[in-house]
């Protein structure tokens, strides 16, 4: 991967361990503090009883050196307890009788029943003290230590423990964190093999949406679209570049052998000025349609802009009639409707009715009819050229407005007048479309109103 | 009459010099920007033909030089792309017609003619060549004094050749001023109607009076 910084894998590993350590160093936490209070309280209950103990031989014995000897009796075995009794006169009982417990009156002075936590000679103690009553005088102090290193030790092992299992399945939650997020970006991955696989000649390969993850399934299915769309276009741009090859090729063909044959052998001036008159005509040929391609393949991409302007329709298919009318003289040419008004650019649109017009007329035997009626018609304005020529066949009827199609194989035109008028009413926001029954073939252009 | 023509393409600017010249004007050739505006300054050409895509300065360049120092001689601009925004801008900087690439010679010729004799349009009633007389007020033609039937485009049409008597007229010209259609389309409509007015004017009389140039177009003269 190209930057760790930006990689996902990484960093959805990371937030898992963060999370997970996060979570379980708040557990510990919690544990260690209820752990801490848990042994607080079985200390308390140990010292509190404890007390209770020289109370109860306090309260039975008659002498403070029958009290002692008690004592050191019933603590016989204890270790890390440490029990001093005071009287008026000084001590009357220390355990352990080892001295260590010396100091244990003096260091806690202000210490009650509470336990409290106490340093003493380096040692962790837990402490409480009271009064006891006796029954040969006055109330002697009682003053018991636990030793609690013992727990201290525990928990700080605990705590060690705990950290290092923390790193540990904070390690363990990133490298599992990363396999499964590889794993989980696998298909990532498999789209860009597939990806990678597809180039200008493999347009028609997909990527697989069967086994694809759901949040997956939009990105596949959005590339696959747009693969769809790409190869479309591929296709009919090269279709495009065959057509026009092949459509350049003929024109070109006739213009070489007519001059290579010429040049044959010498001929007189009429001869050559014959050729090269003809030559021109195929020359206007060529050019008018690389001109007309070069508006189909600028319509194709939204570039033909109509430079629009308020025009009658009536009066704009009555100056069509008036000029192809001239090439249907044996038949009936009608127009009719109302003059509607429309936004749209008139060369264009007289190209494009013209074209229809121009069809119309070629296709229908001299005793047809060929009819120009503008009406409205759903908010719309309607160009109807009708003709009662041949019938064109539905399967015809479907590509009629494909370039280089010929209805009529082999026919005259360049086979590009259809989808100039298509792509001049479309670039105008309007329809076209054609129909052809036994009796009458129509072609109806729509286009919006002048509003 | 005399024509700057400003063009960098070696073949094209040859022919047109060659062919202006051979319609009777004196052409001048330069084949760059920075000489066509020191010619176009020189003040002694009555028109200029100007391409648009030059190397150095280009025909906008060229065009606004020669408005900014108030000359006002026409020009004719030649585009090789046929976009809207092209024309439109040609014309608002001071040009007086286009045409785009490629197009017919007769049409640059027909084109030039018109911005020759745009300043000078005179008014005239009777029209005529050899025994042939158009009245244009009166709509009104005849051939050797007998009275011929038009209809109106095929007046329109016979005024315009003997306007322009002389004069090669290409098919396309023909369908823009008569018809007002002003795209190639490759219908013989033109040779249609002139068919038809050659039966009603050249037929039945002598000398022929329209004829017909192979690849380019239709002149109206006496040969």
């Amino acid at each position: 991967m190209a930057s760790w910084r930006h990689s996902i894998t990484l960093r959805l590993s990371l937030a898992f361990a963060l999370l997970a350590t996060l979570v379980f160093a708040a557990l510990g936490v919690y544990l260690g503090r209820s752990a801490d209070a848990h042994m607080a309280e079985l200390d308390a209950h140990e010292l509190l009883g404890k007390l209770v103990l020289v109370r109860n031989v306090g309260a039975r014995e008659n002498s403070p050196e029958a009290l002692a000897a008690r004592l050191g009796d019933a603590l016989v075995g204890e270790h890390g307890v440490m029990v001093a009794v005071d009287g008026e006169k000084g001590a009357i009982f220390r355990w352990p009788a080892d001295g260590s417990a010396a100091r244990l009156t003096s260091a806690t002075g202000s210490v009650g029943e509470t336990p409290v936590r106490l340093a003493l000679d380096g040692r962790d103690f837990r402490v409480v003290a009271g009064s006891v009553h006796t029954t040969w005088g006055a109330p002697v102090r009682a003053v018991v230590a636990r030793d609690i290193r013992h727990h201290t030790d525990f928990l700080d092992e605990l705590q060690r423990d705990f950290w290092l299992a923390l790193a540990a399945a904070a390690l363990l939650t990133m490298v599992v964190g990363i396999a499964v997020a590889r794993r989980g970006m696998q298909p990532v991955r498999e789209i860009a093999t597939a990806a990678g696989r597809i180039s200008a000649g493999q347009l028609a390969e997909r990527i697989p949406e069967a086994n694809v993850p759901p949040e997956l399934a939009e990105l596949v299915s959005a590339f696959n679209a747009m693969l769809g769309r790409l190869e479309e276009s591929f296709q009919r741009l090269s279709d495009f570049s065959a057509d026009l090859a092949h459509e350049l090729r003929t024109p070109l063909h006739a213009l070489r052998m007519q001059t290579e044959v010429s040049l044959i052998k010498p001929r007189d001036s009429d001869e050559y000025r014959d050729l090269l008159a003809s030559n021109l005509e195929e020359y206007e040929r060529l050019s008018r349609m690389i001109a007309d391609m070069l508006l189909l393949a600028k319509a194709e991409h939204g570039l033909v802009i109509p430079h629009r302007e308020t025009l009658g329709l009536t009066d704009l298919c009555r100056q069509l009639v008036d000029y192809y009318g001239i090439l249907a003289e044996h038949l009936q040419l009608g127009l009719d409707g109302e003059n509607l008004a429309i936004r749209g650019d008139r060369l264009m649109l007289q190209r494009a009715i013209g074209n229809l017009l121009v069809n119309a007329i070629h296709h229908t035997p001299p005793t047809g009819r060929v009819t120009l009626a503008v009406r409205r018609r759903d908010g719309m304005a309607e160009i109807v050229v009708g003709n009662s020529g041949p019938q064109i066949p539905a399967e015809a009827l479907r590509t009629i407005f494909e370039r280089f199609v010929r209805a009529d194989q082999g026919g005259e035109g360049s086979g590009l007048g259809l989808a100039i008028a298509r792509s001049i009413v479309v670039a105008h926001g309007g329809g076209i479309a054609a129909s052809s029954s036994g009796q009458l073939t129509k072609f109806v252009i729509t286009l919006p109103l002048a509003d | 009459m005399k024509i700057l023509i400003v063009e960098d393409e070696a073949k094209t600017g040859d022919y047109l010099k060659q062919g202006l010249a051979e319609a009777g004007f004196t052409a001048d050739l330069v084949r760059n920007g920075v000489d066509g505006m020191h010619e176009g300054l020189s003040g002694e050409h009555d028109l200029l033909i100007l391409d648009v895509n030059l190397p150095g300065l280009d025909g906008w360049q060229v065009l606004k030089a020669l408005r900014a120092a108030g000359r006002d001689l026409p020009v004719l601009f030649l585009t090789a792309r046929d976009q809207v925004e092209d024309r439109v801008k040609g014309l608002e900087l001071g040009a007086d017609d286009y045409l785009v690439k490629p197009f017919a010679f007769s049409e640059l010729l027909a084109r030039v003619r018109t911005l020759l004799r745009r300043d000078r349009i005179r008014e005239v009633r009777m029209l005529a060549l050899a025994d042939l007389e158009l009245d244009v007020l009166k709509r009104r033609a005849t051939r050797a004094g007998k009275r011929i039937d038009l209809t109106a485009k095929e007046f329109a049409l016979l005024e315009l050749f003997l306007r322009r008597q002389g004069e090669v007229l290409s098919r396309s010209f023909i369908a823009s001023q008569v018809w007002d259609m002003n795209f190639d389309s490759d219908t013989n409509v033109v040779e249609v109607a002139i068919r038809r007015l050659r039966a009603k004017i050249d037929e039945d009389f002598a000398p022929k009076l329209i004829h017909t140039l192979r690849g380019m177009g239709y002149v109206m003269d006496i040969r």
